[in-house]
This record gives structure tokens, sequence and C-alpha cells, in this order.
């Protein structure tokens, strides 16, 4: 921990010593970093397989065709067809699947049945299928995959333009703060989500479009407080110091004021990776989001809603959705805490 | 500069009223009138009421001809302008409308109408034969944009005459049977008075124009963007006619904007909307069920009908780079699960729609299969046409391209059944993406000719009609109905002797012969069909016995040949305080077979 200053390092500590805010810290991390290898747990591709003693891993990779396992056809293994033919032809050949062995994208149907399916461990739709007989749990996980890196691009983009934009406009002041402040100001009365829509409705959007969109109208808010926290610590003795000694301004701004500000950026950061999560799903709700069939809790909440008869997929939804979102505020309440000026500033 | 211009204008002005005064009716004709086929309504409808449905979007425009006209609200302004007749909608036999008797020409190209001298428009002018001159001169100006009209009254409707106020006749180009004269060459009027002179602004000036009409309803308030009235005439001058009666009974029709047919239905639950059209599975499985069904407030009905079809599937467009490629198109077709999706989201409920013109009869090809899932075929003809590898995702590669196509669609009720399809797609090495819209921006891709794959169902016709949709006239260019650019040398002749053919069985040879080339070049992939039409209603919407017409598309339609129902009002009170008490009535769930068409 030596990278960090004294002053950091209680603010780490502190930020420790609030139990609920830290595990709710630790395990979203763990929950970001599991779902960056979901394919080894929510995945129809098994983990291992055994075939006429060669070993495959069809987890990642390209696709193993069904001529590989002796199928005539140059299309994807169907791998419960295999698992069930080993378990018929008992020559020694196994596989092992990952627990939840279904892709978000396949379509799974009962015989004589229609989906939804309801949940169940038989079938290992654990949470159940959605209206086309998609695993839910799978669709939830990888929706979460996506939407939580949705949002920190998103975040990166904007705290890049937001913070270099903020701290130049409140460094230089003048006309060129002037300026900025009225260009902002135009910017954030634009109603994004409309502008989204529209957008959305003329082109499909995907991935990288959809967050640079979202982002060339979402910087402004962070713009603000960095200003202001340039223009106080403008006047700071520190600052006098380095400009008195010939420092560059890109050097004081990002080397000086910047770490000084940092407090800001870090409080607001819980929050910004929610509103990111909050945009992509409120846009596949309706419809103006990630092309179908993506995963998607937006899409799945809209499922959901338009079938309020078959609880679990909502139900789903707005579990997963509340728990996140929940985790994201228990660790910003922490931050904010540990940052809080009251407790810990330094002025000398 | 202008006034040369003005004095010629002012001849053939002259030159023409004075000409066509010239000319009497001819004395050997025979005129028919048609006034005792059988009534489809029921004579003791009550009137009065509001009935209120839905729309999934504002219409862009007003205006029924030109850009963006050719929207979903446009059936309901052209349902209330009459024409000179119409179609009984059981027997298919003529019936009158603005018209009160007709006769026929020899050259068997003319109509001749009298018309009836109480028509009037909706502003009270009186309907008289320059306004359906004028209909000719409207239809054929450049200002109105619309090219396949410019077309159709120039090349099909040769002339219109005016013998007195009351009496025209109309001349298409070619001979045609009797009932096909009427609906290739009837007109409806358009009102001189209203438009007077075309000019280059017509389109902007005339978005959001009221324009007269003929009809029963008229538009009444209108709430930008949220909803449309219309109001039925006090006085409608056809009201006493027979094939009126008992019908057009609510007195006003609200079309609220509600774009999602899911909020819709809550609306319908909640007696907001009268009724609702369940042909969706989901829609009448999954929703149409519970207290309210059950303490039969509301009514379910199934109405198997017998009428044209619509083209629905997906068009490939062959100005595509890949999908040029016939064997594609071919092997696309072949990779595409439509009995996987009909088996499961669909519960069995459609059934795979055959040909492009299905359901017309005589004139149907049914001897034509849809090319049935069948990945070895798929997977064969892609092999053999240069496309044999495969990349590390499955998905085939050709050079430097991938075999991935985009499929354009307006409708969010159908990512479930497009994502089974790009399921087994990846089988044959297809990659499907699909690309939902919103309805009026998928509408503007396909018209601009943007989309690789669009699925789209076209609305229906009283014959199949070939040069729309396929002949190379329309191809290549925007706001044309030809989505598939079709421009195939040999289907051009075909096409235009099949519109100029009077002999009837010749014309329905024509007709099967182009069914099978337009199977032969696979642009079009039918996707499904529906035999019927079902819905469910509050109990207060009234139906007749015998709820619709072999032809009947909706049940609850407000216009057209339908305006069948009627409000009861008393009922209405009864049922909401029933529904407060939980006062139950006896379940009503009818099933209507008597037109059904053993397939």
């Amino acid at each position: 921990m030596n990278f960090l200053s004294p002053q950091g390092q209680r603010r780490l500590q502190k930020f420790k010593s609030l139990k609920r805010g830290y595990y709710s810290f630790v395990l979203m991390i763990s929950l970001i970093l599991l779902s960056l290898v979901a394919e080894l747990f929510v995945n129809n591709r098994p983990l291992v397989v055994q075939y006429n003693d060669q070993i495959y891993f069809p987890t990642y990779g390209d696709i193993l065709p069904g001529t590989i396992f002796g199928y005539d056809y140059q299309w994807e293994t169907n791998y419960k067809k295999l698992e069930s033919d080993f378990v018929k032809s008992q020559n020694g050949n196994w596989m092992i699947m990952p627990i939840v062995p279904f892709s978000p994208f396949e379509n799974n149907f009962i015989e004589g049945e229609y989906p939804p399916y309801p949940p169940s461990i038989s079938s290992k739709h654990y949470l159940g299928t959605d209206m086309a007989g998609r695993d839910i749990l799978a669709r939830l996980i990888y929706g979460f995959r996506i939407a939580i890196l949705f949002s920190l691009l998103l975040l990166t983009v904007t705290y890049v333009i937001g913070v270099s934009l903020g701290a130049v406009m409140g460094y230089l002041g003048g006309t060129f703060d002037l300026v900025f402040q009225r260009i902002i100001e135009i910017l954030s009365n634009v109603p994004i989500l409309y502008i989204i829509m529209i957008v959305a409705s003329i082109i499909t959007p995907n991935f990288w479009t959809l967050a640079l969109l979202l982002a060339a109208f979402s910087w402004m808010g962070l713009t603000w407080y960095m200003r202001t926290e340039t223009y106080r610590e403008n006047t700071r003795e520190y600052v006098l110091a380095a400009r008195a000694i010939g420092a560059s301004n890109t050097r004081i701004m990002f080397k000086h004021i910047l770490p000084n500000s940092v407090s800001i950026l870090v409080t607001f950061f819980p929050f910004s990776v929610v509103s990111g999560i909050t945009a992509l799903t409120s846009l596949d709700y309706l419809g103006f989001g990630l092309p179908s069939p993506t995963p998607s809790w937006g899409e799945l909440l809209q499922q959901g809603t338009s079938n309020l008869e078959y609880q679990w997929i909502a139900a789903s939804a707005v579990a997963a959705l509340s728990i996140v979102l929940t985790l994201v505020t228990f660790i910003g309440e922490a931050i904010r805490e540990a940052f809080d000026p009251k407790k810990y500033s330094y002025y000398e | 500069m202008f006034k040369p211009n003005i004095l010629i204008a002012l001849f053939f002005w002259l030159l023409s009223t004075s000409a066509a005064h010239a000319e009497s009716l001819p004395s050997d004709l025979i005129w028919i009138t048609n006034n005792d086929a059988p009534i489809w309504a029921d004579l003791s409808a009550e009137k009065g009421g509001v009935f209120s449905s839905y729309m999934l979007a504002f219409p862009p425009t007003l205006r029924s001809v030109g850009p963006d006209s050719n929207n979903s609200f446009r059936s309901y302004i052209n349902a209330n302008q009459l024409g000179l007749t119409s179609f009984h909608p059981d027997s298919m036999e003529i019936i009158p409308q603005i018209a009160t008797s007709w006769a026929y020409g020899k050259d068997r190209k003319t109509v001749f109408y009298k018309l009836n001298p109480n028509a009037r428009w909706s502003d009270g002018e009186s309907v008289t034969a320059d306004d359906f001159l004028f209909t000719l001169d409207f239809m054929r100006s450049t200002h109105i944009q619309a090219p396949w009209y410019n077309n159709h009254y120039s090349t099909q409707i040769t002339s219109v005459k005016k013998y007195d106020d009351h009496s025209i006749s109309i001349t298409g180009a070619v001979a045609r049977p009797k009932d096909e004269l009427h609906y290739y060459y009837g007109l409806a009027p358009t009102p001189k008075h209203f438009y007077k002179k075309l000019d280059t602004d017509f389109i902007k000036k005339h978005n959001w124009k009221i324009v007269p009409n003929t009809g029963p309803y008229q538009i009444g308030k209108i709430n930008k963007g949220k909803q449309i009235e219309f109001i039925r005439k006090d006085n409608w001058w056809a009201k006493d006619n027979r094939y009126n009666l008992g019908r057009f009974n609510v007195n006003k029709v609200i079309i609220k904007v509600i774009r999602d047919p899911n909020i819709a239905y809550k609306h319908f639950e909640k007696g907001n909307l009268d009724s609702f059209t369940l042909v969706q599975p989901e829609f009448w499985h999954n929703k149409a069920k519970g207290k309210l069904f059950d303490n039969g407030y509301i009514e379910k009905f199934v109405f198997y009908n017998d009428k044209p079809r619509s083209s629905s599937g997906f068009f490939l467009n062959q100005d595509n780079e890949i999908l040029k490629d016939k064997h594609i198109r071919v092997a696309l077709a072949h990779a595409l699960n439509f009995d996987r999706v009909i088996k499961t989201v669909l519960r069995g409920d459609y059934e795979r729609l055959q040909t492009f013109h299905t359901g017309y009869g005589e004139y149907s090809n049914d001897s034509l299969k849809a090319r049935n899932f069948d990945l070895d075929t798929a997977n064969k003809i892609l092999d053999s046409n240069g496309w044999e590898t495969r990349g590390g995702d499955g998905i085939r590669i050709k050079g430097r391209q991938r075999l991935s196509l985009n499929l354009v669609y307006g409708s969010k009720e159908h990512n479930d059944r497009w994502s089974i399809l790009k399921q087994d797609a990846i089988k044959a090495g297809i990659e499907l993406n699909l690309k939902l819209q919103d309805s009026s921006s998928h509408y503007k891709t396909i018209m601009q000719k943007q989309h690789q794959i669009t699925s789209l169902g076209w609305s229906t016709g009283f014959r199949p009609a070939f040069w729309q949709h396929f002949h190379s006239d329309n191809a290549h260019k925007p706001q044309t109905n030809n989505i598939t650019n079709t421009d195939d040398k040999t289907m051009d002749d075909l096409i235009i002797q099949y519109r100029n053919e009077i002999n009837k069985d010749k014309r329905i040879k024509l007709s099967k012969e182009l069914a099978s080339i337009i199977h032969e070049s696979a642009a079009f992939i039918p996707d499904f069909n529906v035999p019927y039409t079902r819905g469910a209603h509050w109990r207060w919407l009234k139906l007749p016995e015998v709820p619709g017409s072999k032809t009947t598309g909706n049940l609850y339609s407000p216009f057209g040949d339908g305006g069948l129902f009627w409000i009861d009002n008393k009922q209405k009170i009864e049922t909401k305080t029933a529904r407060k008490s939980s006062t139950k009535y006896p379940v009503v769930n009818k099933v209507f077979d008597q037109y059904k068409v053993n397939s």
C-alpha cells in the first residue's frame, strides 16, 4: 500500500472498516470478475470433452463442428445430444458440462409444452425460461456482464472528457470557461433518452455506438464539480509553489490539482456505474437498446412486465437489478464516508 | 410570360367542356342496379355510443397519396371515401355506392355510371361528374409525388367522360372481365372544389389537411401524436341506402395512439378500449384469460374467413451484393425454420404460407409449396457455390466476405420468432442479424430499398397483383413496392400480358406461371398464414348473429364493409357496476367456422 499517500491510506482503512460497504465492494468485484469468465459456468459448450482418447476444451475459441465427434454435420456440435450419446454408448467417452448448461441464445423447447417454462431443478432451468424458451439465469448473467462492461466503458469516456474539460475550465477560467459553461448548459438540456430513441429508430445501435452516443450527452455532469474543485485548488499554496518553480499548466493540472480532487471523482464513481446500468436497461426495456437477441436485463424486464402472469420472469429481472443497485449504493455510501472531509481533511 | 399559358389553358378548358357536353350516353345500354343482394348487417343494431380503438403510431401524414402516405391509418381515411360501386363481402357481386346504376360498354373496357344526385361531400357540396374527372387530373399530377398512382391512372385508366352532372363513363386501357372492370377502373371522386389547383407545395400543404369525404364518418378532433377522432355524420346522404342499413352505428370512433400492444391490452382490460384483436398466439393464449373472461365481462370470438391472404414473409433485396446470387436465396429459404417457430412460440396456431398469392381462388397456384427447412440442401447449395469455407464461428466466408445478413423488421413482438430462425440459420453457416426498427422507420428503410432482408406483410387485393411488386419499372428506385428489386425481362413480359389479358382462363394460367417464377427466384420467402381472425370484446359491444362476412378480416372494423357492431350503452353501465360487485355473466367463447377453408 506504499503507493498511497498517508491520507489515502487512512481513507482506505476507513473504507475497510465500514463492513457493509466493504463486503458489498468485495462481492461486486467478484461478481464482475466471475461474469468475465461466465462461459465457464453458464454455457451450452462443455468444459472438457474426452472423445476417443483425445481431450477437447470447447469453451473458448472456435466452434467444434459435429464432424469431430462423429456426426455428419458441419455446424456446432449439439453437446446435449453428444452427452446422452456418450451415456448410451458406454465407451469411455465423457464430458463435464457447466453448472448451467445453457447459452443465453439457445431456445430450449420441451416437447408438447409451450414456453415460458417455470423454474425447475430437474430441467436445470434454475430460474425458468423466458417467452422464447431461453434460460433466464444464463441471460441474467450474460446480461450483467454486458451491462457492467457497458457502464464501465461509458464511465471511462465520460470521466476522461468530463474531468479534463472541467479541469481546464476551472484552471484557465475567463472566456474559455464562459463559452464552455454555455455549451454545457445547452447540452445538458438535451433530453438524452429521446435523442437515443430517435437515433436507435433509424439505425439499429450496437454496443459501441450506444455507449458513445450516451457518452456524448452525459459527460457534462462531472465538469461542474471538476471545475469548482479546480478553481478552489488553483488558489492553494502548493499550486502557487508549483507555478513559481515553473511547472507547465498540464503538469499543474494533472500532477497537482487532479490528485487532490480525486475524492470527488471517487465518490461519484459508484453512482455513475449505476446510471450506466440503468440507462442501458431502460433503453433495452423500451426496445431501443442493443438488438435482439442480445441478453439484457431490460429486455427481460420488458418480457416480464408484458407477461406478468409468468412471475418468475419479472421477479428474476427485478431481483437481479435490485441486488446490483443496492450493492453499488452500499459501496457508494462507504466511499463517501471514507472520503468525508469533515473527519479527514488536512488543511495546513 | 404567363398570359399565353392562361389563354391556352382556357382554350383547352372550353374545348374539353364543350366536347363533354357534345356527347350523350349511348342509348343501347343495359343499366344494372343490384338492389336486392342480401344484407350482411343486423337491422336491429342500435345507433349511438363511442367506440375506442388504437393504432401503434401516429400517422406521419393525413394525405392519402404521396410520400409516407402508405401507412396503416390511410385505410381509415380511404374507407370513408366511397367509390362508385363496391363488392358484396360474401358473394363478391357488385353493389352500388355513389353510383346508383351502371352499364357496360361494348368495347369491354368501359363502364357507364349514373351517380346518386343526393351524394354530398362532408362540407355539403354535391358530388358531381367533375369530381371524378378531377380524380384523373389529381392522380396523374406529378405534384402529388406518387409514381405508382401517376402510372396507374395514366396507363390503366385512359379516360373519364362526363355526359351530364351525374353521368360518367370510365374507360380502361385493356378489356377485362366485368367485375374486374369495377375493381381496376373504379374511381373514388376527389373534391375539386377543395383542392382547386395542384401545385409544387401540395405535399407540404396537405400533410394535415382534412379532405372532404363521402363516407359515413369524417375526422373530427385531432390530438397530434395522441389520438384521432372520427365523427359520424348526422345526416349522411347514404345512410338509408340498402347496404348501409344497420351499419356504422357508433357516433364516434376514437383511435388512440398506444405504441405497445401490451399496454394497449391493459387499456382493453380496463375498459378503455372496447375490443381487441387477438390473432397473435401470445395474446390469445397467455393474456386473454382470467376473471374478466370467466365472469363473462369480455367475450371471445374466433371467426374463420376465406379471403386472399396477406403476402407475408421475408423479402430479399436482389440489389444486395450477397443476395443477388439466386443460390444464396434458395439456400437461405431452406435454412429458415419457420415450422419450428409455428410449433413453439406460435403454439401451432398459424400455418405456413405457401405462395405469394394465397387465397385468390383459381388465381392462386396451390401446387407450389414454400421451401421447407432442410439444412442438407441449404449446406449443399452453399458448399457448391463458393461458400464452402466456414469461419471459426461457423459462419461461412468467401474471400473477405462473411455470409452475414441483416433482417430488418418493425415489431418487437417478432423478436422471439426471428431469434429462433437465427439459431437454426447458423447451422447452415448463415448469420442473421436482427435489426428491429420503429415501425415508421422500418417502412422508410424498405421504401428506400436499404434493407437486405425484411419481414413484411402486404395487404391483399382483388386479384393477384404483380406489376407493383415484380415489374422492373419499379425496381432499383425508392418509394415503390418492388422491394425485392426484381428485374427480369421474362417476368416483365408476362406481367404485361397478365395485365392486358381479358380471357379469364388465360389470365389464370398467366397468374400461375408468374407464381412459379416468383417461387423459383426465391426473392420472397413466405412465412405465416392465419386462416381466421379472432378477438375479444367487452359484452356491451354487440355483433350480429353471424359477426362477419366471408371476407371479414377484422370483426371490429368500424368502417369499410364493416361497421356491423354497435354499443349497448345500458349494458356498458350495467357491466361496470357488475364488475364492482363481481356479478357473473355466462362465459362467451364462440367459434364461427361456416367460411372455414379445408386445406
